[in-house]
């Protein structure tokens, strides 16, 4: 039986040239997980905020067609109503609580409030919601003071702790490390299995061919293709549509490795099992090697940073980073480690932004300590992970210029390395457009160019590929390489571990403010019991080999 | 997070009192000095005030709102004393500086109102919880959007702040020097307010959708998490209020 049904559904944005959503007929079936995929841009958040009545009662704007959520009209019901059916989590888990609950317990209970639910079920729903989620512990903390991890599944517990039939997720784990974000679709595939209805958008398609029933493939507006994993998968124009198929899809067309219907394996089972099936030589996948993979400098240059017994702490007797000896010379370096690791404290350190408690921080021969973080400026850049933190001029080409401005380029000079970042990062031709016009991850990639126009010698990246589709990763992995090329050194704190293990010569894992493995790729991702203390997981090309290698 | 609610829950009776037990408290406080008209009524209930405010141990944290008091009672004095347009009896010279006991007595009138007032209005902020004080309002049928206004602030606004931190390090590290003089002080002003504004406004947006979603603005009646305990002497003190103010008022008439 049909859930949600969408005949010929049309709509755009108030102000815009162009329908966001174009022509969609679709139907999804009571129980069914279905993913939503496609490049940034192609309507899919506007998509799963029609199917909750946000489009048009919130947004207003031009639409036509229409949306049935159990026969009820989209447009027509409040959402206040339809949320009693329909649930919507979206990307920032900040933006999520309700800011009217100083407690978790009280924040997942404000919903079931509103809904006047009686206050015995209420507690009961509240403590298997918070258990299922494994939140149960923070109850009694603010919500606020939660990492970014904790915050979204609260947001997630505010929602199912409601029981709505049908769950939107839009991008739930772009901010979520991946033990977190694994986390997440065990539990919305629980979800599934009882009987609720799954929408979810996300960039990461290994999970979403593994747990998904079947895709929607959208581009610029338009529902392309409504299919299995599989099919969706072995579509030969993806790469025109800006989606890189999961990386068991890409090693599968490497090898040639086809299922009977022509379609490729999308998950690791389901590889393994064909390359098995299909008696294949094990050495064959040991020739194929990540698109774009680089290969790491074993030659160390001089270190840039040098840090001494440093140890930090936020409050007295918490201790974040703990007698922390690290040097960093011109290798591309990626840090990884669990939300609440100290990845950030770390590189905020190396700013300059926080003082070391104690132990030393020397960038060349320096002491950073003696300089203020302007002063540093023109020699570290920093992205925060937020590009809505940094951005407050009306055009995007006097927002990059702003740094360069400051650190005494003339204008001439900082308007060349402006247009020279802005190209880098894709944004040529919106050097004119005010930054809060584009999209979030068109907002990131302002920011980066903004840094990058800098011209400094180190440039650190927090969380670089957060909302980036394949085309903006891949722009992300080539501008690493263009300034590792002209010497400089870039360090990023990432959760792409696939994104890590193709675009960096050097990785550092943390846990608990302390480096627990230091060494290429290769070697960090080989030690099993580090990540496994880390709560990290290894990219798809790893795990694939280990299990060819049968280990 | 840092927490711009004064509240401290020490579990003292009147962390147990209802809000409006309290509410009216200040009201009597307020009404029976004027209403009686003596200046003695107000020593009377400041010092009532401070002996609850010593019972409910939190006679040190509302030292802060005495000290804020002060240099406003400070100015009323000199400026009454030396300046009020029923200025005639000289109570003292300071050289050329003359204070007269018209003004003086107005002035004294006036500071101990102010003392009174913030006293009564610390017993109240000191011992009530926000959230509490607002779910007992929107049980009393106040609407919920003001409820979640009040409420909003104090989970809000310390937000806000934390995003001025880091919205003024992102800055740092773009070369923007924001300490020195007011030269340097006013060119950081744009760059600091203004993403703290933007961002305001897109978390605002956001804020909104996530309440919709959660039935927020519903024409249903709500339910409660929890009943707040009945505390047994509320009807009592309220009665002994509501005969106090009876009192000064039947006292003045006569």
């Amino acid at each position: 039986m049909a859930i949600i049904t969408m005949e010929n559904l049309k709509y755009k944005y108030p102000g815009a040239d162009h329908l966001a959503l174009n022509g969609i007929t679709l139907s999804i079936e009571k129980g069914e997980f279905i993913g939503i995929v496609g490049q940034n841009g192609a309507g899919k958040s506007t998509l799963c905020q029609a199917m909750i009545g946000l489009v048009p009662q919130f947004y207003h704007g031009a639409y036509g067609g229409s949306v049935k959520i159990k026969e009820r009209l989209a447009e027509k019901v409040p959402v206040q109503e339809l949320c009693e059916d329909v649930g919507l989590i979206f990307q920032n888990p900040f933006n999520q609580l309700s800011g009217a609950r100083d407690t978790v317990y009280g924040e997942v209970a404000y919903g079931l409030q509103n809904l006047g639910i009686r206050r015995e079920e209420m507690k009961a729903r509240i403590e298997k919601v918070l258990k299922q989620l494994n939140i149960w512990q923070y109850r009694d903390r603010n919500p606020f003071d939660l990492s970014g991890g904790q915050m979204q599944r609260v947001a997630i517990a505010s929602i199912l702790v409601m029981q709505p039939e049908v769950i939107i997720l839009d991008e739930p784990t772009s901010q979520l490390d991946p033990e977190g974000t694994e986390e997440v679709f065990r539990v919305v595939d629980q979800l599934s299995r009882t009987g609720k209805t799954i929408i979810m958008v996300e960039q990461k398609l290994e999970k979403m061919a593994k747990y998904c029933d079947r895709l929607i493939l959208m581009q610029d507006g338009k529902v392309v293709d409504f299919d299995t994993p599989e099919k969706i998968f072995a579509r030969d124009d993806l790469n025109e549509m800006g989606i890189q198929p999961p990386a068991f899809v890409r090693i599968s067309k490497q090898m040639g490795l086809v299922n009977a219907d022509g379609t490729y394996p999308v998950t690791l089972e389901s590889t393994v099992a064909l390359f098995e099936q299909q008696s294949c030589d094990t050495d064959r996948i040991r020739g194929v090697r990540p698109e774009g993979k680089r290969t790491a400098r074993t030659q160390r240059s001089e270190a840039l940073f040098q840090m001494e017994d440093v140890s930090f702490s936020y409050q007295k007797h918490v201790p974040v980073l703990e007698h922390l000896h690290l040097s960093l010379d011109q290798r591309t370096t990626a840090i990884i480690g669990q939300n609440g690791a100290g990845k950030t404290t770390l590189v905020r350190l190396l700013k300059g932004l926080l003082k070391p408690v104690s132990g030393t921080v020397y960038f060349g021969q320096e002491d950073i300590s003696k300089k203020t973080v302007a002063m540093l400026a023109g020699k570290v850049g920093y992205v925060f992970q937020n590009p809505d933190d940094q951005i407050f001029k009306y055009n995007v080409l006097d927002e990059v210029m702003f740094g360069p401005l400051n650190i005494g380029m003339n204008q001439e000079e900082a308007k060349e390395k402006a247009l020279k970042a802005l190209e880098m990062m894709g944004l040529s031709g919106k050097e004119k457009e005010n930054p809060y016009d584009l999209e979030m991850y068109e907002r990131k990639m302002v920011a980066i160019a903004s840094v990058v126009a800098m011209n400094t010698d180190v440039v650190i990246l927090d969380e670089p590929t957060i909302a980036q589709d394949y085309p903006g990763k891949k722009r992300i992995g080539e501008m690493i390489e263009r300034l590792s090329g002209a010497g400089k050194l870039v360090v990023a704190i990432l959760h792409d571990m696939d994104f890590v293990a193709e675009n960096f010569e050097r990785v550092i894992v943390m846990a608990h403010g302390t480096i627990l493995a230091d060494g290429t790729a290769e070697e960090v991702f080989a030690g099993d019991a580090v990540l496994k203390e880390a709560r990290l997981q290894k990219p798809y090309m790893t795990q694939l080999i280990e299990r060819f290698a049968g280990r | 997070m840092k927490n711009i609610s004064l509240y401290i829950d020490q579990g003292s009776w009147l962390n147990k009192m209802h809000p409006y037990t309290k509410l009216l408290y200040i009201l009597t406080a307020i009404m029976i000095p004027l209403t009686g008209g003596k200046l003695w009524l107000f020593p009377v209930m400041i010092v009532s005030s401070l002996l609850l405010l010593a019972s409910g141990k939190i006679l040190k944290r509302a030292l802060p709102l005495v000290a804020f008091s002060f240099t406003l009672i400070v100015v009323i004095f000199l400026i009454q004393g030396l300046f009020n347009h029923n200025n005639e009896t000289v109570l003292f010279s300071v050289g050329i500086i003359t204070f007269y006991k018209e003004g003086t007595l107005f002035a004294t009138r006036i500071g101990c109102n102010i003392l009174n007032m913030l006293l009564s209005f610390g017993i109240f902020v000191l011992t009530t919880s926000p959230q509490e004080f607002v779910d007992e309002l929107e049980k009393s049928g106040f609407s919920p959007k003001f409820g979640y206004v009040i409420n909003s602030v104090f989970q809000i606004l310390p937000q806000m702040m934390a995003t001025k931190d880091t919205i003024t390090d992102a800055q740092r590290s773009r070369g923007m020097e924001t300490e020195g003089n007011l030269l340097v002080r006013t060119k950081a002003f744009l760059p600091l307010i203004s993403p703290v504004v933007m961002s305001s406004l897109i978390n605002t947006r956001e804020r909104a959708i996530a309440l919709d979603v959660r039935g927020f603005g519903r024409k249903q009646k709500k339910t409660w998490l929890y009943d707040r305990p009945k505390y047994k002497w509320d009807p009592v003190i309220r009665v002994i209020l509501v005969v106090l103010m009876i009192i000064t008022i039947v006292w003045r008439v006569l």
